[in-house]
């Protein structure tokens, strides 16, 4: 029995809308008292969806203003300035944008783009959705299938999230203000901070303090709080929706980079995201979606009941471990027997291997790291689990040094608090490993 | 990054770290080995590992603990990191009822996994938490009597007996070893080559210029 490819999501139920554009714009025409406005807006949307944007930036604040760091206008604005300008004119990033203006999008071009580094942070976004297979590569299917996701997940949410605690949860937390709103309009747009400003669920800069960084930890981290309600949505209908997996420690790891990257360039999808109103939310369910993407292919690994079955943990280890001998017998043979120590004879690879495969690397490096690795992983050819168990022998071989001069208990410390590497050299050892001759079934790529 | 092997002490005992999910064991081991608190720290997962070197009655102590995930999922990945501990502390959280109960359970973990002859210490976590105290230091003490374990408060947050807590699980592995050396000497005097079932603690002598023992040893 295996849990991969069972993860639960609902496909077929009405595509309703929800009151939620009607719900904004009442709250635009409250904040700006102005209706006016609202129209103009409306029709700038509807410009930009028919790809005749304004480009003179007159319309849109700049990043001083007050109206967020994630103000989808002048984030929008600065990607058209420099793609229609020319401003960068790196040939890898041009054969991106140029994979990316094309009207079927081939994914073996963009996975060889994506694997050689020449990911432009701005594009991240949009390609890792790609090669999850979240949007489709028919480009002219994107907004169709983007509204359907979004719409899906608001339904989701509603019909596993509203209950009493998330109610209560609700109407006590801090940020929500005493509007005039009703509190069935706060729970259908629950992602929303700052009322008073009413930014459509964006971060309003002057709350922010200098200090405070979007991975900070602290709980009176504004941008902790305004990512920790999205992340516990998320995390929590994952879990209603998959009971025998539930929430299992260390998801959030994986969600938060997924979520990170969405929410620092929510304009990849362009038009279409400008077409759901509340940005924030329309983030949430992108990374619902692909969070279940990704993890479906190693949703196994965080379900006790399989540790010990052929797709647990545990055969997973025993995997990496031949990956191993495969590459460096000598190596593999001073870990798996490093008599150094009375105490712990074998350095078992579930003592440090354990969590880089669980949480596919997100405790190890640093977080541009982090992002660097996951786009070999999501775009190597033979899927997700199989580029990460050849990532994570080539950390090994690339301490291999320490590791055969090192005894038990600096090997281990080695290596639950990995050094920095060069890690475009890490990536190019993981990419000509030896495969080892019995493959496994891996895999999610779509 | 120098390595060396280590052999500067005399004595290498292995310590585990158990207990619920959110008891703060993270944060009592930093506090210990590095005199760190966090009050942002993730979980655990799977297994941290630290070291501290200690002096226990002019003897070089290496206590090498493990500290292990709280949740459920990854408890039947933790027992593997049972084989050899010679001491445990297991810890709940004085202001969550539910982690006090729960401690028989990681002594049952302990039973079925570890050496019958592990020494367990008990520690109440957040002790500066007065206000929200959920579990009474009396309790505590009545429990830890009964099921014969050594028993703190500590605060991880304030320093407060956390120092103290594994000085006493060293201490108190310190001396039984020490005792069965002393037995398994005299046993050997007296009857020539050990028979069956006579628990021997080796000697490394094959590392000049030190002598480290360990008992538990599999």
């Amino acid at each position: 029995m295996s849990l991969k490819g069972k993860l639960k999501i609902p496909n077929s139920f009405m595509p309703r809308l929800p009151d939620r554009s009607k719900t904004t714009m009442q709250k635009k025409k409250d904040a700006d008292g102005d209706g006016g406005e609202i129209e103009d807006e409306e029709l700038l949307t509807f410009h930009f969806f028919l790809g005749i944007g304004r480009s003179d930036g007159e319309r849109w604040p700049t990043d001083g203003e007050e109206n967020g760091f994630f103000s989808e206008g002048s984030s929008r604005l600065r990607t058209l300035f420099r793609i229609e300008g020319k401003e960068v004119s790196l040939e890898k990033r041009s054969e991106l944008e140029f994979q990316l203006s094309q009207n079927v999008i081939n994914l073996e071009v963009l996975q060889s783009i994506a694997c050689c580094g020449d990911l432009d942070r701005d594009f991240r976004s949009i390609v890792w959705k790609l090669l999850l297979g979240y949007l489709p590569t028919q480009k002219h299917l994107w907004e169709e299938e983007l509204v359907k996701n979004r719409l899906r997940f608001s339904e989701l949410k509603r019909e596993h999230l509203v209950n009493p605690v998330t109610y209560n949860f609700l109407l006590t937390i801090s940020f929500i203000s005493q509007s005039e709103h009703s509190a069935e309009d706060e729970l259908v747009n629950s992602t929303r901070h700052c009322q008073d400003n009413d930014t459509g669920g964006l971060l309003c800069r002057r709350e922010i303090s200098n200090g405070d960084h979007p991975l900070c930890l602290a709980n009176g981290s504004f941008w902790n709080q305004y990512f920790k309600e999205a992340m516990r949505n998320i995390l929590l209908l994952f879990a209603k929706m998959n009971p025998a997996i539930g929430y299992v420690q260390g998801m959030n790891e994986v969600l938060a980079l997924l979520y990170y990257v969405f929410r620092m360039n929510p304009e990849g999808e362009d038009a279409v995201a400008l077409l759901s109103i509340i940005m924030k939310s329309a983030v949430e369910a992108d990374s619902f979606e692909c969070f279940v993407r990704l993890l479906s292919g190693s949703v196994d690994h965080f379900c006790q009941q399989l540790d010990n079955s052929s797709v647990g943990i545990h055969s997973t280890l025993l995997h990496f471990s031949q990956l191993l001998k495969a590459n460096d017998e000598e190596l593999w043979r001073h870990l798996d027997n490093s008599k150094s120590d009375i105490v712990a004879r074998m350095m078992n690879p579930q003592f440090y291997a354990f969590r880089w495969i669980t949480l596919l690397l997100t405790q190890e490096f640093e977080l541009s790291s982090i992002m660097r690795i996951w786009d070999c992983l999501l775009s190597h050819p033979s899927g997700v689990q199989d580029m990460l168990l050849r990532v994570c022998c080539a950390m090994l071989l690339c301490v291999r040094g320490d590791l055969l001069s090192g005894d038990f208990i600096s090997n281990l410390k080695l290596l639950q608090h990995y050094p920095k590497v060069d890690l475009e050299n890490l990536l190019d050892v993981a990419h000509h490993l030896i495969p080892i001759t019995s493959p496994r079934p891996f895999g999610i790529m779509p | 990054m120098a390595h060396r092997v280590d052999h500067e002490y005399d004595y290498l005992f292995k310590i585990v770290l158990i207990g619920d999910s959110g008891v703060g064991k993270s944060n009592i081991l930093s506090r210990f080995t590095r005199n760190e608190f966090s009050l942002d720290s993730k979980s655990t997962i799977g297994v941290e590992f630290a070291t501290k070197t200690l002096q226990i009655e002019a003897k070089t102590v290496k206590a090498q603990i493990w500290d292990t995930a709280g949740q459920e999922r990854y408890r039947a990945i933790t027992s593997a990191y049972y084989r050899g501990a010679v001491g445990a502390l297991l810890v709940y959280d004085i202001t969550k009822k539910q982690t006090f109960d729960n401690v028989q359970r990681w002594l049952r973990e302990l039973r079925d996994h570890a050496d019958s002859n592990i020494v367990i210490m008990m520690a109440g976590n957040k002790s500066d938490l007065t206000h929200l105290r959920a579990v009474s230091e009396n309790d505590g003490q009545e429990f830890a009597e009964k099921e014969g374990l050594s028993f703190l408060e500590t605060s991880a947050l304030e320093s407060h007996n956390v120092e103290k807590a594994f000085q006493t699980v060293l201490t108190e592995i310190y001396h039984i070893i020490n005792k069965k050396a002393l037995a398994a000497q005299e046993a050997a005097r007296n009857s020539g080559p050990p028979g069956q079932g006579t628990t021997i603690h080796v000697v490394d002598s094959s590392d000049a210029g030190s002598s480290k023992s360990s008992c538990c040893s599999s």
